[in-house]
């Protein structure tokens, strides 16, 4: 492995199912033989707040479950203004980001309050961070396999198709297989290919 | 086999493992998973409490009868639960009695950082902590074990980074435990004066003999590294602290009160430097500057919100990172919103209609204090709202009372509403109190309680009947209203805050989270009726989005609850037939 520990943020808003990706991944992560440790953020930050998780995985020094500013080695981002908020604090020039270019606005935005920022002007931002970004569709991508409350497990295919994880997809299946059952299991297995492919070669 | 688990989860099984088999608690982040994960095992009674002190007094029951019982909350539960609290330090237990204590420095969840350490030291009871998920399991094992040879209750210390991390745990066997004989024994268990007095003289022996069990146990353990560097820390302090110095000498406290005064002694001679690296209170810091040992900890560190590795650095070793540049002119901050199709919404828009002074309780509810209703005044602690309406009235006039609602969640009104509403009929109060009922605990992520009509284990069980319970507490005029029908819960509210007595209005409509939940789908605006009036975005909804020059709906979000259409004066949102709904996973 590249990095000892591997660090890997996975950001967006309460609600999109970033616990559960975060859940996948690291439960992959111990199916391939790794340390893995997990930070979280539930709670009232549920209910359409900033979430992040933290996974970090190693195979010989046990960590902590959070990152260290300016640590993160890959950065999946469900929302475009929530991963760059996560890459303010995380980002290094060598951070790989992988990021959903759907908004999702928050209430002041909604209001008029704030203005949520160009979608271009994110890209530049995120950009001048670090040149290594991934932009897709997940949410349209997860509409097309059946939901948009699919886009988690469609971001969760652009991470393992991204090649950036130690292991492969196999061990990412068997996580999916074994944490849901039937039309949920069918439609979270096709959005997962569904961002795999997207990453993938 | 070894098995990722969360610090919470890993502290029901360590319970489990011991051999648990009373487990009580009231719900409250960073602490929840611990008893909904004691649930999952057979062979253990748990249940959720109206409230924490109820909870502990179920676990005392359950230790004096003979069984290890463990109680489970978040930091400000121990508030409630310190009275029961201080007196069970005297009388001791009988089965093991384990605490398992949350707190959330950095506020994440909660309305105070308060540091429960103070608590192990004002009651007199041993506190451990632990530092990760396998530590959690291992410890909780050990604090029965404290608890049985000591004869007082443990409490574990987590806080929201060691409760909600996860990391590798490796699992036992369950323990044969056996039921202890109860005998009665009023002099232990009696605590009138007399018999408090002399059990008070054990209360001190045994923190002697906790302070000498601090010395020796390997709960407190030093790694020898550098000797320029010594570091005194424990719990999610630990891990940041390692990750910032590296190569140094640690010593790790596992048992934070009472503290190891000569091991600290004897790690301190041997340092060049000495830092304390705690979170919150200078907890050890002050304990260590009291021996006469001289160190290091807050005079850098702060005393509010969480650290992190490379504050730690910065502060301590004097190493500055790197700050990205923003580059976009502002991020809009995102604080947590009421979901798409809560029921809470309509009833704040009308709150804000009618500008009323509202005193807020512990619930989703309270989000409402934002833009755009700001339609909450307050917020203390669970259950404070009745009371603090009816001391507005008390010092501003009855004519103030008919401009002020209390409003409460049905979960907190259990917890600790009713004794407030008691308050107001009792003492000739007029004040309007809006019980929210969704008959679930929402916020904290669905747990049942007394309204709802079934157990943690899912059995079927009796409903608080709300209405007739404001009855029998003397309330005469109270209301059911439906909070999605806006212009009739608007009517209720000003009859009711106009009347010259206290008044409930039970807002009645479950969670828009929840699985029975259906509404229509998604709505979308039709441009063309639109008036761009912009009176929608008075609800607040993320589902209506601002869009500058016109409005529209986020499809992905918009559940179709329709309150929307009730706003809209020009009949703009339309059904688009497309099945929606942002359910959280």
């Amino acid at each position: 492995m590249v990095k000892e520990p591997l660090n890997i943020i996975i950001t967006g808003v309460g609600g999109q199912g970033n616990v559960l990706a975060s859940q996948v991944v690291s439960a992959a992560a111990v199916q391939a033989g790794y340390r893995v440790a997990v930070g979280e953020t539930f709670g009232v930050s549920q209910r359409g707040g900033s979430v992040m998780s933290h996974v970090r995985l190693s195979l010989n020094r046990p960590c902590g479950p959070l990152i260290p500013r300016g640590q993160a080695h890959v950065v999946a981002g469900f929302e475009p203004l929530e991963t760059m908020r996560v890459l303010l604090d995380y980002a290094s020039a060598e951070t790989v980001v992988i990021m959903n270019n759907r908004p999702n606005y928050p209430l002041g935005c909604l209001s008029g309050e704030h203005r949520y920022p160009d979608p271009e002007r994110v890209e530049e931002a995120v950009k001048k961070m670090t040149p290594r970004l991934h932009v897709l569709p997940a949410t349209e991508l997860a509409k097309e396999a059946g939901s948009p409350l699919a886009a988690n497990m469609v971001m969760t295919g652009a991470l393992a198709g991204s090649g950036l994880l130690p292991f492969g997809r196999e061990c990412f299946i068997s996580v999916i297989g074994s944490l849901f059952q039937g039309i949920v299991r069918d439609l979270n297995l096709q959005a997962f290919e569904s961002g795999f492919r997207r990453m993938d070669g | 086999m070894k098995r990722l688990m969360l610090g919470n989860e890993a502290a029901a099984r360590g319970a489990y493992e011991a051999g648990a088999t009373v487990a009580a608690a009231y719900p409250g982040t960073p602490s929840t998973e611990i008893t909904e994960n004691m649930a999952k095992y057979d062979g253990v009674y748990v249940e959720w409490s109206p409230n924490e002190k109820v909870a502990l007094e179920v676990a005392i029951g359950g230790s004096l009868g003979g069984a290890r019982s463990i109680c489970s909350m978040k930091h400000v539960g121990l508030n409630v639960a310190s009275d029961p609290l201080f007196t069970v330090s005297y009388t001791g237990v009988n089965g093991g009695l384990v605490l398992l204590v949350a707190d959330d420095p950095g506020m994440h969840s909660s309305q105070n950082e308060q540091d429960s350490r103070h608590y192990a030291r004002a009651a007199k009871v041993p506190m451990l902590e632990p530092s990760d998920s396998q530590e959690c399991l291992d410890y909780v094992k050990q604090a029965f074990e404290i608890s049985e040879s000591f004869d007082c209750p443990v409490i574990v210390r987590l806080s929201t980074r060691i409760s909600h991390s996860q990391s590798a745990v490796k699992t036992g066997e369950r323990a044969d435990y056996k039921l202890k004989d109860y005998n009665k024994d009023f002099t232990k268990y009696v605590m009138m004066p007399a018999m408090a007095r002399k059990r008070h003289v054990e209360v001190e022996k045994r923190m002697l003999a906790l302070q000498e069990y601090s010395e020796t146990t390997d709960l407190n353990s030093i790694e020898w590294g550098s000797k320029k560097i010594g570091v005194i820390t424990s719990g999610i302090a630990y891990q940041y602290a390692k990750e910032a110095f590296g190569d140094v000498s640690y010593l790790k406290i596992g048992m934070v009160y009472p503290l190891p005064d000569k091991l600290i002694a004897k790690f301190a001679s041997e340092m060049e430097t000495l830092y304390v690296v705690e979170e919150l209170e200078p907890f050890f810091e002050d304990h260590i500057k009291k021996l006469g040992i001289k160190v290091t900890g807050k005079d850098l560190l702060p005393l509010m919100g969480e650290l992190t590795a490379q504050l730690i650095k910065e502060k301590m070793l004097g190493v500055k990172q790197e700050v990205n540049e923003p580059l976009v002119d502002n991020v809009p901050v995102r604080p947590p919103v009421m979901c798409p199709g809560c029921p809470h919404r309509g009833m704040h828009y009308v709150l804000h209609k009618l500008k009323l002074t509202a005193t807020g309780d512990i619930g989703c509810y309270t989000l409402g204090a934002l833009p755009p209703t700001e339609s909450i005044d307050t917020c203390i602690c669970m259950g404070a709202s009745i009371g603090t309406a009816h001391g507005m009235e008390k010092a501003r006039g009855a004519e103030f009372a008919q401009k002020t609602v209390a409003v409460i969640g049905d979960s907190t009104f259990i917890h600790s509403g009713i004794t407030s509403l008691i308050d107001v009929v009792y003492n000739k109060g007029n004040s309007t109190v809006l019980i929210l009922d969704n008959s679930i605990t929402a916020m904290t992520g669905f747990q049942p309680n007394p309204t709802t009509g079934y157990t943690i284990k899912g059995e079927v069980t009796r409903q608080v009947d709300l209405v007739k319970l404001a009855q029998a507490i003397g309330v005469e005029r109270v209301r059911v209203a439906n909070p999605f029908d806006i212009k009739e819960f608007e009517k209720i509210v000003k009859e009711e805050t106009a009347a010259a007595e206290p008044s409930v209005i039970i807002s009645k409509s479950p969670c828009a989270l929840s699985k029975d939940v259906k509404f229509g789908g998604a709505l979308k605006i039709n441009q063309e009726k639109c008036k761009r009036c912009k009176q929608c975005l008075a609800l607040g909804c993320p589902a209506i989005v601002n869009k500058g020059d016109f409005v529209e709906t986020d499809e992905a979000l918009c559940v179709g609850c329709m309150l929307c259409t009730i706003v809209c004066s020009f009949q703009a949102f339309e059904e688009t037939g497309e099945k929606a709904g942002a359910k959280n996973g």
